[in-house]
């Protein structure tokens, strides 16, 4: 197990996770990536490349939902007809 | 000898076949589970109700002023989010606990009425599973390389709850997060879309048979209900 990739230092021999188990993770968290997704290259982007677009993607994710809460606090807030409309999309789904 | 072995092995086949019992199929995946309709409704009526608790609460008290409701509003996503988890990811752990130390102060601080716990709470300590890995990876050493840590370091500050949490811990929160995050936006999108059509400003005297209100709503009720 340890020879199968030689790109890290020896591990040691408590190592429960394996190296194998880290990069499936990675691999899997590429596929949810919308940039990286559609890779042709998609087994040579590196470890580091998928963390760093990760981060930049949840920071997007956060800024969309603050702007949608402001959209939808700023609709609450101006009418009373919101609320009907809540609770009739609540009964439409 | 061939029919001895042949029966033999038909004893054995039949055998094992009254054994073998049909695999239950995989449990879905939890993207599988965050991108499926169902998840969606649960989180937009989780999300609703909470909205509604938040405007029939007094206007003038302190949770929902004009200014600050966007944050109110944003506060509310993510606990309906966390809700709609169920309490099994990191993450989702941490917002219930921080939402529940942000009440319990708040509610020291006024002694106001009593405010409801939220029947929908799920027990924060319930979920131990994750915890065990933490104790097996304390060695790792592989992906030791300094640009990965690094960064991982960086995710692990996004996701919350994740700050002390080894990489394979904070890899599998962030997957679970990811989804959760793209539903929520979703969820946001098509409230908003529901909300805002049927609020729109109407003329000041209202007629009813004002065809384009009409179809619009129409069109509106037609993609909640598919």
């Amino acid at each position: 197990m340890s020879g199968r990739r030689s790109r890290s230092r020896q591990s040691s021999g408590t190592t429960r996770i394996s190296e194998d188990q880290i990069n499936d993770l990675v691999i899997k968290l590429q596929q949810l990536l919308p940039e990286l997704r559609d890779s042709h290259r998609s087994d040579k982007v590196s470890a580091a490349r998928v963390l760093q677009d990760t981060c930049n993607y949840i920071r997007n994710l956060h800024r969309e939902v603050d702007d949608l809460s402001e959209r939808l606090s700023e609709l609450l807030a101006n009418s009373d007809t919101a609320q009907a409309a809540l609770i009739r999309s609540l009964l439409t789904q | 000898m061939e029919s001895i072995s042949t029966t033999r092995s038909s004893g054995y086949d039949q055998s094992r076949r009254k054994r073998k019992k049909k695999p239950p199929s995989p449990p879905p995946s939890s993207v599988q589970k965050w991108r499926s309709e169902k998840q969606q409704q649960i989180y937009s009526t989780n999300i609703i109700q909470s909205l509604r608790e938040l405007r029939i609460s007094d206007p003038s008290a302190k949770p929902a002023p004009p200014r600050g409701g966007g944050r109110a509003v944003r506060d509310a996503a993510y606990r309906s989010l966390a809700v709609t988890a169920r309490g099994r990811t990191l993450w989702s752990r941490a917002i219930l606990s921080k939402a529940v130390k942000v009440k319990l102060k708040f509610r020291k601080q006024n002694r106001s009425r009593n405010s409801n716990p939220p029947t929908t709470m799920i027990s924060i300590t319930g979920n131990n599973r994750l915890r065990k890995k933490r104790a097996t990876v304390l060695r790792l050493k592989t992906k030791g390389l300094p640009a990965v840590q690094r960064r991982v370091k960086l995710l692990s500050r996004l996701i919350p709850g994740c700050r002390k949490q080894p990489l394979p811990v904070v890899l599998e929160e962030t997957t679970d997060y990811i989804v959760a995050m793209e539903m929520q936006i979703r969820a946001l999108n098509a409230i908003i879309s529901a909300v805002g059509s049927s609020s729109a400003p109407r003329p000041p005297t209202p007629e009813i048979g004002r065809d384009g209100e009409e179809t619009h709503m129409l069109v509106v009720e037609g993609c909640f209900v598919e």
